[in-house]
Parts: structure tokens; sequence; C-alpha cells
């Protein structure tokens, strides 16, 4: 089967059957007085290293709480969370006290400025997010898309999340908004604060010696089995082959439910192609970078702007997608 | 207050060799808190046990599986795990150099700082020359028993190393071309445009705080002396509007706040 249709509509996808990811947050953006009510999901999923804890004899392991003095099981509902002070006083901090802080904030992702994205070092991004439309139309939400990739301009603002307040670059890719979580600048140090030498003047025959090294290494795209996941690769061999010579496999029920050895929350698992399918565009293809070359943001402009000026097809493929 | 390396390692670029010192170029700022059971306050103990008896497990018969299906893993003993560890090694590989616009943001993980380890002015020397070829560089390295791919590039005259995801965690598009009753009229997209503009801005992290942070560090400094604090009030909701008069109505506000 060819890997993409020479035509580029309907691609197949290799890698991507469901992309499931994580649901983190539902709310809204705002822009100006326009609100754009969106879901947000991880960007990025998580490495195949993932292991569950079990026995010796394969029994699925959970995690509990436990009162240090009453040594009884506690449920979510009795817990609370405190601070430590320097002083060494314990300060409780109800869900009410928390969700008081910023209240106004909890729901929304207000758009106080529109930057160059190139200005963005890149040390500052964090996390991405995707954001699905989630009202009745998707009309604000193209039109903030549009808008964005007209100007080259993304915009910034901030959000509450789980207890933590996020500052966001809303990039408009391919016309998909992404929420990229960023840092904030007290939590970059700079070299300064590390204790590194001042830059100094280099001898120009060094220069030239890099210059060199990097001219002869350097390439204009990817190369991704560079950037493949080497750890998660071993595992499966070895998982694989402990399989073949029936050496320790376990088929058991419920283990699905074993706690994660290293957990990464416990956020709904949602499929995001069939979201972003209901919601934004019929034709809608995810895939991932290790499943065929990835396209830079500038590139797929480039390739818009060409592919605009040719006139398409895909009103017709999409009607025979929907009829199969 | 300098901060201490956390690794050493050797950058390898084809037959240039350069000794550095990886720094984290990030601070952690989080607020953290300590579980309770609300009743009596004492602090709460995590137990790992058997989901089907409830029964404690002690580390020692503690186990890692890895799912090959929904029903099926196979147990990792200690010296599977052990086999899995990769060869160590001080090197920093350098596959390639590649424009920065190359690798997207989604792909950035955790930024370290790179210092010079012993020659400073060969280090400086190739912040330099990335400087000004304008590329970053693919990055492979082992560090405390893990694999990790990378980026190599210059800042203000430094060089820096993030960690980068892997292939198959970075997700993209296509097929987006939306329905055309959700497409924006051009009378929209030029209000929007003028109201990007109206707030257009230079990208300042300074300007920036984490507003939710320092109130909750008010609050439990509050809380620490006795006091109430009182709860920020709401802002209210903008009346909905249709699309185009929403726009107006915000280029207005912002040409307002501007003369005032």
């Amino acid at each position: 089967m060819p890997k993409q249709k020479h035509n580029g509509g309907a691609q197949e996808t290799i890698d991507t059957v469901g992309a499931p990811v994580r649901s983190m947050w539902s709310g809204t953006i705002t822009f100006g007085l326009v609100s754009i009510p969106v879901d947000l999901m991880s960007a990025v999923r998580p490495r195949q290293t993932a292991m569950k804890l079990v026995d010796k004899a394969g029994h699925a392991l959970g995690r509990e709480y436990h009162c240090s003095k009453e040594d009884k099981e506690l449920n979510k509902s009795e817990l609370v969370r405190g601070y430590q002070t320097d002083e060494g006083k314990m300060v409780v901090i109800t869900d009410e006290e928390f969700e008081s802080v910023a209240p106004e904030m909890s729901g929304d992702i207000e758009l106080r400025g529109f930057v160059p994205l190139e200005q963005i070092p890149a040390m500052y991004f964090q996390k991405p997010y995707f954001l699905a439309p989630s009202g009745k139309t998707a009309k604000a939400y193209n039109l903030l898309a549009t808008t964005m990739e007209k100007t080259g301009r993304v915009g910034i603002g901030s959000f509450v999340m789980r207890g933590h307040e996020y500052l966001v670059a809303i990039i408009a890719d391919n016309g998909v908004l992404r929420a990229d979580t960023l840092r904030y600048a007290d939590e970059i140090r700079t070299p300064e604060s590390i204790g590194l030498p001042k830059p100094k003047k280099a001898a120009a025959g060094k220069v030239r010696h890099f210059t060199q090294a990097i001219e002869d290494l350097k390439q204009t795209k990817l190369d991704l089995s560079e950037l493949e996941d080497k750890d998660a690769q071993a595992l499966l061999e070895l998982a694989q082959a402990k399989q073949k010579k029936d050496e320790d496999v376990i088929h058991q029920r419920g283990l699905e439910e074993a706690v994660d050895e290293a957990a990464e929350g416990s956020a709904k698992i949602i499929d995001l192609m069939a979201v972003l399918r209901k919601s934004l565009a019929k034709n809608a293809v995810v895939t991932s970078a290790g499943a065929g070359e990835p396209i830079s943001l500038a590139e797929r402009r480039a390739q818009k702007s060409k592919a605009a000026k040719r006139k398409k097809p895909a009103k017709r493929r999409a009607k025979a997608a929907r009829g199969s | 207050m300098a901060a201490r390396a956390i690794w050493k390692g050797n950058l390898q670029l084809g037959k240039q060799e350069l000794a550095v010192k990886l720094y984290s170029a990030i601070e952690d700022r989080t607020v953290r808190f300590h579980l309770l059971h609300a009743k009596d306050r004492a602090p709460v103990e995590q137990h790992i046990v058997r989901k089907d008896t409830g029964k404690d497990v002690s580390r020692d018969d503690m186990r890692k599986a890895f799912s090959l299906d929904r029903t099926t893993a196979v147990i990792l003993e200690p010296d599977d795990l052990e086999k899995l560890v990769p060869p160590e090694s001080r090197d920093i590989e350098i596959c390639r150099f590649v424009a920065p616009s190359v690798l997207g943001d989604q792909w950035y993980d955790r930024p370290y700082y790179l210092g010079p380890d012993a020659d400073d002015s060969d280090y400086f020397a190739l912040a330099e020359a990335l400087h000004s070829k304008k590329v970053v560089g693919v990055a492979r390295w082992v560090m405390r028993k893990k694999r990790y791919v990378g980026a190599l590039s210059s800042i203000d005259g430094y060089l820096m190393l993030s960690t980068l995801r892997r292939a198959d965690q970075v997700l993209s598009f296509s097929g987006i071309e939306p329905a055309k009753a959700n497409e924006p009229a051009a009378s929209e997209l030029k209000l929007a445009q003028q109201l990007v503009s109206s707030i257009e801005t230079d990208f300042d992290p300074s300007t920036w705080q984490n507003e939710y942070r320092e109130r909750l560090h008010k609050l439990i400094e509050a809380k620490a002396r006795g006091e109430k604090l009182e709860p920020v009030r709401r802002k209210k909701k903008a009346p909905s509007a249709s699309l185009a008069e929403s726009l107006r109505a915000s280029i207005a506000a912002v040409k307002e706040k501007k003369v005032a």
C-alpha cells in the first residue's frame, strides 16, 4: 500500500489508529469580546515505555493512601493539602480556598497580546496542547486561526488548570489551534545566575574550525531515525523475546487498572482524530512525526499558498468518504 | 549563587570535540503541598497493595510489567531491566545541523545551559559559529543510564542543549478544511486583523507574572498568621453578540484604553 496517495488528499494514516490522547481542560479563549469555547488535549503522546506495577506472581498492584496516625485507608474526599512554612508550620488550604485564589482565571484563556512566533525562544516552550472547538459552531475558532496564520502572530495569555497557572502561546498550526504552555521568566535561569564565564571574543581560527564542522554536518531535513525512541524499542524487543519463550508472561484481567509505574495523571483518554473530525473538519488526519515527515509551520504555510493557487478537488473525495 | 553542573560530557561534531558541563536552565517554582488526612491533619502515607486482596506488597516483591496488548503483559525481572541500560558514555553525538524552523516548538522538552569544562575559548568559538550559521544541532547522548535526543543551539553567546521529545510522541495534522458555513466572512477577517494589530506587541517574558502563584503565597502567609483573605471577585462576562459586533466593540475598547 502506498504510504501517501499522490493527490495528497486522503492520506493513509499508519501510526494513528485513533491517536488516543488525554483531554485535560475545557474553557473559553477570549479575544477582545469574542469568546471561543474549546477543549484542551495533549498534543504529545506519552512515551511507549510505561510499565505497570505487579507483584512477583503478576497480580496487579494499586496505590492506597493511609493516615499515618490511624493506619486506615483514606479516600480522596478525606484528603486535604497542607503547605509547610519555613518555620515548620503546616497550613491547610481547602479546595474552596484554592478556587478562591483566582476564580476568573480558571475558565478562560484571555489573549492579552499578539507577538511574532519567532520572538519566543525555544527554552520557553514547555508542553503543547491541541484546542478543539467545543461550541455550537467553529466559526469564531476558524476566524482566530485564520487571522493568526495571516498575520504570523501568536496570542499570549494565561489560564489556570489543576492548581497551576500556565502562560500560553496560542498558535494556529495548519488550521488547528494549539496552546503551548510557556515558562515564566522567573523559571528560567540566566548564564549569570548559573555562574558561567562572560562571553569573550573567540580566536578566528577556532571559529573557522567549528564553522567547517557545522558545514560538513549541515542538512535541510531531519532524519527521524535519529530521533527515535531507542529505549522504547529495546524494551519492546525484550518483552517480545520473553513472550516468545513464554517466560514471565501474565494474562490477567484488571491489569489495565494497575497503577502506572510512573503515573502521568488520570485525565480522560480520548480519540483526538475523532474529536477533530466531529468539531472541525471531516477529513482531519492526525499523524505522529514518527509516521511520516514532520513539516514545520513555515513549510506548511508555503505549501498551503501553493495549494491554494491550484484548484483543489477535495470536495468530491470528502463526500465519498462520508458516504462510505 | 553559582549553580552546580548536573553532568559532564563531550560534544562530538565530526572531528571537533568540546568538553562541556550541563546546568539546568530551569528553576522549579512550583508551590508544593503535602497530602494530609482532613480529620487529624496527619500526613498521608502511600501504600502499594494488591488490587484484589488489598494486602500490602513489599518493595522487594514489586515488579514492573510491560503490556503487549490489553490482556497480556511480560514481567521484567531486575536482570532484564539491567540489560536495557544503554552503555555508559560521555559523548554527546551531533548527528546533523538544520535550520531552527525545521524543529517545531512541540519537540522541545527541557533546556540545559552548557558551560565550558576546560577550554572556554573553544566553547565561545562554537557558540559564535552556531550563531553565525543560524543552525541547531540534532544531538544524542546517554546520561545517567538513559538515552536522550536533543537540540544544540546558541543563545546570547552561550551554548544550550535542550532535550527533545521522541519522533513518535509529536503529533501533527493534515486535512483541515473547515466547512463552508464556518468560514469567517471577509469583513470579519478584516476586523479580527485590526483587533490583532491593536494589541500587537513584542514578546517580553518579564511582563508576565504568575499571578496565581503570587496570590497562593499571599493566602498561605495570611493563613499562617491566622488571618482570613477576602476572596477575589469574579469578573462579569460580556454579553454575547454577533461575531462582527463583538469585534467592533473590542476594537473600540482597545482604542479607548489607549486614549485614556
